[in-house]
């Protein structure tokens, strides 16, 4: 019964460590210095699991996530003893959809094998880029070798699901360039690829000192390049960045998009629980390694509650980002708000021809200015 | 009391960089007006926006005790004068308290037009205008050349000219010594009945209005019942005192005397400048002849960006014109714009320093339309209007002839400068009424369409001479040109608050001038934006907004949302400064693009 009126649940795992940081990455990540404390941070995740099961409330995870970081520099025998461990306290799913991010840079002989033992099934692997020159730019550990026999690894390893990350709109590159990165990528038939426009992220080296990026008419031919190459090979978008085949679609990332739960481990994680009650609750993991290693003070750094007033944008945010949107009555399932709150938003959207009539869907050219849609959902 | 014999009183006629300022510090320093402590620089402009601009606006005095070579000690009242065009008239209003004045000069660059055209208001007035060359410190000082220069262009003996630096302080006492000994002493019945002149008024928080005023004839004490001549009304002196600067109070001030009285007037208008003052119980003492009320020269439109500001805003205008009565407001009803007022300025400066007050000390965002002069519109029908707003221009068919006001500008320029100021003037539709070369200066007269000169003019003329011409006008006539309004339409649609009133053979140039402009200062979006120019049904100018590609965040997952929302909300913050017209978003900017038209 709670499971209708409960939004799914998904786990969200980070592991903090690179090789070295990446200068467009704004997300939690520290150079690794020294040994990787493997034990200890299985240890520490274990524990901080503790601070979160008062959120999972009877629910079977669906979908996990290690995201990072580099989670691929930890071994196999980490996952393994780490699954071990979380399924002492969590339903895991028995389809339930576990991905682990990849580097192209950490491949060893054996290693995404030894993954998809412990349980792994899917791979998102960071190859962004198959040119040496923009690889270079963008800070990368790998080449496009590694980042080739990366896909061929994971197809041989057994993952049938696997991502090919890769960034558009980088610094000096043509259309052509582009275009070239996605067949390489295609030749090797990766059944997901996200393909993002890079963005200089506040708190990153590119966002101090930018690089020269390609003028605005040449990321627009790029972009109308790129969508014409993935979709000639049978590559559909279901969200902004995300192209699928054959409905192989990310779950965990959709569970993000259609506002469900999940729960955070790891340094810097960031988790949403809506609670029986109504709450709905968004926290987070304290950032630095170290701190989150020694559990000084508590692991959680911080919380805040989705007011009622705030959910409509932060619902939108996600849901119109998916290609197909969401049927309305997911609004007020997810957020508990009245559809009717946003009526006059919405009826005067559809008349400007920005979202579809019947569901919570951008038109095609909604999609391209939906930031200019969720800007209507601020409050003053 | 002081005698009369024993008072000075003074104004400070000098251009704006020439060091008035700085002479002014070194009297109050010499006088021990103010312990060096309290000397803040440059005390009398007190206003934060005047002490930033380095500019002074309102007349201040301050009284000096001086303690002379003839062992006698000398009251000195120095009355302060603005030191720009724009508020010239506030010189006149300074002067009419004085018996003399000290042209200040500075000895490396000569006289400028400005101090000429004060110069020529003191003489007229009767002042004694005493000539100083101050900034003798520098290497450049030409004394003798200045001098002669004084005398050619003003007219009056200038070869004894005290020389004084004022920046290191030397000279500094002859210059004092001088102004005793050339300034007459005031006169006046100090028996008489009071008549006191109000040279200004201004609104105090905390006190009400205060006056500044010169004793003409009889005393002012604290507790006088007292009448204000054209109102008719009635109050009681609460205080009366003196300005060391510091407000001090004296309970008196006698006949050639100049200093505040605070007598509980809740309302600037109920003190007005130029108004005399009197006893209740000698109601028939005549007004001291005054000043004329001053007009507005440059109006404007001004928009609360949130009509929910309207009120606020109109309240900001009722408490800026406690202080500045040359401030003029009506309500104004834009359909691009919706409600707001508009306002009458004495000049671009004026309408700057308003706009800056009302944004930083009431917190109002404003929109401001472009500036325009009064029209005189003849009818077909034989009616005179006063047309101050391009919007209200009647219909073109029942339009006999329009009238353009003139000023008569004096510009001084160095002779190496005079091909590229005669050269703006006549791009300005001047017409040369005189040129005179004096020792290094020529002094150029025209006659000009103020449209064209109160604007940029005066910054025109400083750089087309590095800095060294200086100009001074006033108005002249109107008279009949062939002018027209020029509309701009976004997106098809005719804005008003855009319109602007324009000379018939410069129409084409400014149209594409402030379209280009336009296209610059409007954000794309997300469709294409048409922005046109045009004359009635003609369209003279066009260019395009290209629609924006896409606004579109590239990836957002579980842990990006607050980072997000935040960008989202800055994007936000962004579109708040901006109006919508229809669908279009137009930045504050964008109304004011006709003046921007020449930044590059």
């Amino acid at each position: 019964m709670t499971d209708t009126s409960r939004p799914p649940l998904s786990l969200y795992i980070h592991v903090p460590w690179c090789v070295r940081k990446c200068p467009y990455c704004d997300f939690n990540s520290h150079a690794l210095t020294g040994d990787l404390p493997e034990g200890a941070y299985r240890h520490a995740l274990l524990e901080d699991l503790q601070e979160d099961l008062g959120g999972v409330d009877n629910r079977p995870i669906d979908t996990v996530f290690i995201g990072g970081g580099t989670p691929s520099l930890m071994s196999a025998d980490f996952y393994h003893c780490l699954f071990d461990g979380l399924r002492e306290h969590l339903t895991l799913a028995p389809d339930a959809e576990i991905t682990l991010e990849a580097n192209p840079g950490t491949l060893e002989q054996g290693r995404f094998r030894g993954f998809r033992e412990a349980g792994i099934n899917r791979l998102s692997i960071g190859v962004q880029s198959f040119q040496a020159s923009h690889l270079e730019v963008l800070g990368r550990i790998h080449d496009a070798d590694a980042a080739r026999r990366a896909m061929d690894e994971a197809r041989a390893a057994g993952f049938e699901r696997f991502n090919v990350d890769l960034m558009h709109g980088l610094p000096d590159q043509t259309v052509n360039d582009a275009i070239a990165d996605l067949h390489t990528a295609m030749a090797h038939e990766p059944p997901h690829i996200s393909w993002y426009q890079l963005t200089l992220e506040p708190n990153t080296a590119f966002y101090s000192a930018p690089p020269r990026l390609p003028d605005e008419e040449t990321l627009a031919a790029i972009a109308d390049a790129g969508a014409e190459t993935l979709s000639g090979s049978g590559y559909r978008p279901y969200e902004v960045s995300a192209w699928s085949r054959d409905g192989d679609i990310a779950r965990h990332n959709l569970n993000y998009w259609q506002f469900g739960d999940y729960l955070a481990l790891g340094a810097g994680a960031h988790g949403k629980i809506t609670f029986p009650n109504g709450d709905i609750r968004r926290y987070w993991k304290t950032r630095q390694p170290e701190a989150y290693l020694n559990r000084l003070g508590s692991r959680t750094a911080g919380q805040s509650t989705i007011e009622p007033s705030e959910r409509p944008l932060e619902f939108l945010m996600n849901a119109l980002r998916l290609t197909d949107g969401v049927e309305e009555a997911l609004f007020e399932a997810r957020t508990g708000v009245p559809l009717s709150s946003i009526q006059d938003e919405l009826t005067a959207l559809r008349q400007e021809g920005l979202l579809t009539p019947d569901r919570l869907q951008t038109t095609p050219m909604g999609q391209r200015y939906l930031d200019s849609i969720l800007q209507r959902f601020l409050g003053d | 009391m002081t005698e009369l014999s024993h008072i000075r009183n003074f104004s400070i006629i000098a251009h704006i960089d020439h060091g008035k300022s700085t002479l002014a510090d070194r009297f109050i320093q010499l006088c021990g007006g103010l312990t060096d402590r309290e000397m803040a620089e440059q005390v009398l402009d007190s206003m934060d926006l005047e002490r930033e601009r380095g500019i002074t606006i309102k007349a201040q005095s301050v009284t000096l005790r001086y303690k002379a070579r003839d062992g006698e000690e000398y009251k000195l009242n120095l009355i302060d004068t603005p030191g720009h065009v724009d508020f010239s008239y506030e010189v006149s209003r300074s002067l009419f308290a004085c018996e003399g004045a000290l042209l200040v000069v500075d000895a490396g660059q000569g006289v400028e037009a400005q101090s000429v055209a004060n110069c020529y208001t003191a003489i007229d007035q009767g002042l004694e205008v005493v000539p100083v060359l101050n900034k003798m410190d520098l290497p450049q000082a030409e004394p003798d050349r200045v001098s002669q220069e004084i005398e050619d262009v003003i007219g009056i003996e200038a070869t004894e000219a005290v020389r004084c630096s004022a920046k290191n302080g030397e000279g500094v006492e002859d210059v004092l010594e001088e102004l005793i000994r050339l300034v007459p002493p005031p006169q006046g019945d100090t028996e008489g009945p009071l008549q006191a002149l109000i040279i200004d008024s201004w609104f105090d928080n905390y006190l009400g209005v205060v006056s500044l005023v010169r004793i003409r004839q009889g005393t002012l004490k604290q507790g006088d019942k007292i009448l204000i001549k054209s109102t008719g009304r009635p109050w009681t002196a609460e205080k009366v005192g003196i300005f060391t600067p510091k407000p001090t109070e004296t309970g008196e001030l006698g006949t050639g005397e100049v200093g505040f009285i605070i007598a509980g007037i809740k309302d600037i208008h109920g003190a007005p400048v130029g108004d005399t003052i009197t006893y209740q119980k000698t109601p028939d003492t005549e007004m001291v002849p005054g000043f004329k009320n001053v007009q507005p020269q440059v109006y404007a439109g001004l928009f609360p960006v949130s009509s929910e500001d309207y009120e606020a805003f109109r309240d900001a205008l009722d408490k800026l014109t406690l202080n500045d009565a040359s401030l003029f407001f009506e309500p104004e009803n834009s359909d691009a714009l919706g409600f707001g007022f508009r306002c009458g300025f004495l000049g671009m400066l004026h309408m700057e320093i308003v706009q800056e007050r009302l944004e930083r000390e009431y917190g109002i965002d404003l929109i401001t339309t472009a500036p325009t002069v009064i029209y005189e519109v003849v009818t077909t029908d034989g009616e005179l209007q006063e047309v101050s707003n391009p919007s209200y221009l009647p219909e073109t068919a029942s339009v006999e002839e329009m009238r353009e006001p003139i000023v008569e500008a004096s510009i001084l320029v160095p002779q190496e400068y005079i091909g590229n100021v005669i050269a703006l003037c006549e791009e300005r539709r001047g017409v040369q009424t005189n040129m005179t070369f004096l020792s290094t200066q020529v002094q150029l007269t025209y006659e000009l369409p103020m449209a064209e000169v109160v604007l940029d003019f005066f910054d025109r003329v400083k750089s087309a001479s590095r800095g060294f011409a200086s100009l001074d006008y006033h108005f002249k006539r109107f008279q009949a040109s062939n002018l027209v309004k020029l509309d701009v339409l976004i997106n098809g649609e005719r804005v008003d608050a855009l319109a602007l009133i324009v000379h018939r053979d410069q129409a084409e140039y400014r149209g594409r001038a402030v379209i280009e402009k336009m296209k610059e200062l409007i954000p794309r979006q997300m469709f294409d934006i048409a922005i046109q120019a045009a004359i009635g049904n003609h369209v003279i100018a066009r260019s395009t907004v290209k629609a924006l590609r896409k606004n579109v965040t590239a990836k957002c997952y579980g842990g990006d949302v607050s980072r997000k929302k935040k960008l989202l909300q800055k994007q936000k913050e962004g579109k708040k400064r901006m109006k919508s017209l229809g669908k279009v978003d137009v930045p504050q900017e964008a109304f004011l693009a006709v003046l921007r038209v020449d930044d590059k």
